[in-house]
């Protein structure tokens, strides 16, 4: 039974073959990802210097965030979307990861690499514990054990930092790639990029592969993958540890960035907001991971940016834009979510195609 | 010692238990779960400061403004996000349920301000002394207006015709269907219910501790109450509530106040993966 293929799921065509217009896009995008971090840094364009407005009121340290919260959305679409196990607690294998910074690193004293690594030993284990109630419960009981795994994750951190630190929370410091420290922005952006790349197209293999595909089977119809061989309770422990363990590292990651964490920076709020993100991206879409992520983190500097330019705006806006910019953009992302699981359950670039046919619909007619 | 806490978190149990049997009626009639609960919980209480700190109204008048701003509330609700996703994705539902609490919570700060609010009221404020044992008649007035509450509701879905059609749409809505109920009505009058009981519970935390939106986390307790008690039981979300509440209470004076969000959720743990039904529940038989 070992060569028992699964085949519900066809193949895709193999990637298309490399025109000179495709190179030519490809070598483009590469270039202006190198680019950008020098651009945000010196907020010029060959020297001529460039206002916040025009660069969107973007900085490197939201860039930065954001490839670290696309881990966790590519980690996060990969469980959810993609093998169909819904966790409201992903926020905490964040904190798993930083719990195992704080060890290894911050006390132990051990180098960022080694970090990384038993972080994601350490959060594919808290993976497969925190998974161990989908062997016996299903749906909506599965949800909540994943909300009670959150609330204990919290609650062990929480114990941790109050017994060997204190309120302030736990300090990180000195990360280092073995020579070279990451002390400018620009080298953790560089840094964080690959690890973004890597993480990416080793999901994206992985989905290709006859687990990935046994997985996608497991999401749409698990008797019928059951049937086919696929032995559902092993993938979905596996789905779980590989997810948690990215995670885990994003969150050692985070930490490494902020240089502080406190069991307060993983609350559910924390968690729930990945969860907005795959939403917004599109169930199931690698890339849309990486898209929800990017709306997710740079839209509140863009709407901070134009609260900048108001000036003499009427009140109401003001009052949105200025006095209660946090709740605005809260609102605006709860709306966004909201409507787009209403209107278009594929996320933003399912409503912009939706829009896209029914402006061509009106102007046909 | 022993008594107070027991007194304590019988009566914040009593609440918790009115805000979990809103969710069970929503959830039993339309198989939302509503993580926006708390939220409504929230909205009930500052409905209530409108009414009496802003209006001015007296005080009856302003409960039932309050209760019939809850009502539409959930009918609201349950005709703008709930119907148009009627039979997708569970995490669809789910998720819908907390971005609304989070644009009930972002609206509600933008109206009101982030700082919390005094909630005045002419309900008994005194405390009765039995012994050791201090009952502030604040917590005896929510305990017995919730049980007065869970009682008529209870009544209400045994004893009248619309909770007979209730009950019949919840158990099977093509029977019912096809027996001429209107469903979308029943549904939506399981959306009033829950958001007025959740409104009622709101109202009492608010008037125990300080309205704020920090009341969701509170509301939300409903949550791993229902499930204890058994999510498709009515009987079952009161005693799950009121188990809630004894835990809260119990490891707080116990263990330590850091522990009862671990001691709940711990238990709810247990529950789920010993008795997923539930304590009061009826025993799912797996679907295929």
């Amino acid at each position: 039974m070992t060569e028992a293929p699964i085949t519900a799921v066809p193949r895709r065509p193999m990637a298309k073959a490399w025109t000179a217009s495709r190179a030519i896009l490809a070598a483009l995008g590469i270039a202006a990802l190198i680019y950008l971090p020098f651009l945000l840094t010196e907020r010029a364009v060959f020297g001529v210097p460039l206002s916040n407005g025009m660069l969107l009121n973007l900085g490197i340290t939201q860039i930065n965030l954001m490839l670290i919260f696309m881990l966790g959305a590519l980690s996060l679409n990969f469980l959810t979307g993609c093998a169909g196990l819904i966790s409201i607690g992903h926020g905490a294998f964040y904190a798993v990861g930083a719990m195992t910074g704080a060890v290894v690193g911050t006390q132990w004293g051990l180098p960022l690499p080694v970090v990384l690594v038993a972080a994601a030993l350490v959060g594919a284990l808290a993976g497969v514990i925190a998974g161990l109630p989908s062997l016996r419960v299903r749906g909506l009981y599965f949800v909540l054990s994943t909300l009670a795994a959150h609330h204990i994750i919290i609650f062990i951190f929480q114990e941790y930092q109050f017994e060997f630190f204190d309120v302030a929370g736990v300090p990180y410091t000195n990360p280092a790639l073995g020579p070279m420290a990451l002390d400018t922005p620009i080298r953790w952006y560089f840094f964080l990029l690959v690890l973004v790349i890597a993480v990416y197209w080793g999901l994206s293999n992985i989905l290709k592969s006859r687990e990935g595909r046994a997985m996608r089977a497991m999401h749409d119809h698990e008797l019928a993958a059951t049937a086919m061989g696929a032995d559902v309770r092993i993938l979905r422990l596996k789905a779980f540890a590989l997810s948690s363990a990215i995670a885990a590292v994003a969150g050692a990651l985070y930490a490494y960035y902020l240089t502080n964490a406190t069991s307060e920076s993983f609350g559910i709020s924390f968690a729930i907001q990945f969860i907005a993100m795959i939403i917004i991206g599109g169930l199931g879409s690698l890339p849309g991971s990486l898209f929800g992520a990017a709306i997710w983190l740079l839209l509140p500097s863009l709407i901070s940016g134009l609260a900048a330019n108001v000036g003499d705006a009427p009140a109401l806006v003001r009052v949105l834009l200025v006095d209660n910019r946090a709740q605005f953009v809260q609102a605006l992302f709860g709306s966004l979510v909201i409507v787009l699981l209403i209107f278009a359950p594929g996320g933003l670039p399912d409503l912009s195609r939706k829009l896209g046919r029914l402006f061509a619909r009106e102007r046909g007619q | 010692m022993f008594a107070q806490v027991l007194f304590s978190g019988f009566a914040l149990g009593s609440i918790y238990g009115l805000v979990a049997l809103g969710f069970a009626v929503v959830f039993k009639a339309t198989q939302v779960f509503n993580f926006a609960q708390g939220a409504l919980a929230v909205c009930g209480a500052y409905f209530a400061v409108t009414a009496i700190s802003i209006l001015g109204l007296p005080f009856p008048l302003a409960i039932l403004a309050m209760l019939a701003a809850s009502a539409l509330l959930g009918v609201i609700i349950h005709m703008t996000l709930i119907q148009p996703l009627s039979g997708r994705s569970m995490l669809a539902i789910i998720m819908v349920t907390i971005a609304l609490s989070i644009v009930i919570r972002a609206v509600i700060e933008i109206i009101y301000g982030p700082q919390g609010r005094v909630l005045s009221t002419p309900l008994p404020t005194g405390v009765f002394i039995v012994g050791d044992l201090r009952m502030p008649k604040l917590h005896l007035t929510a305990a017995a207006t919730s049980w007065v509450c869970m009682a008529a509701f209870g009544a209400f879905f045994r004893f009248t015709r619309v909770g007979l059609l209730m009950r019949a749409t919840a158990d099977r809505h093509e029977a019912a269907m096809a027996a001429g109920v209107n469903v979308n009505l029943m549904n939506r009058l399981a959306w009033a219910i829950g958001s007025v009981l959740a409104g009622i519970g709101g109202l009492f935390l608010g008037q125990l501790q300080i309205v704020s939106t920090e009341l969701e986390t509170i509301g939300l307790l409903a949550l791993p109450a229902v499930v204890i008690g058994g999510l498709q039981s009515i009987p079952g979300a009161i005693v799950g509530g009121l188990l809630v509440g004894m835990i809260e209470q119990f490891s707080s004076s116990y263990i330590s106040p850091k522990s009862t969000d671990i001691a709940i959720y711990g238990f709810l743990l247990l529950i789920l993966l010993f008795r997923p039904w539930g304590l009061l529940g009826d025993q799912e038989t797996g679907r295929v």
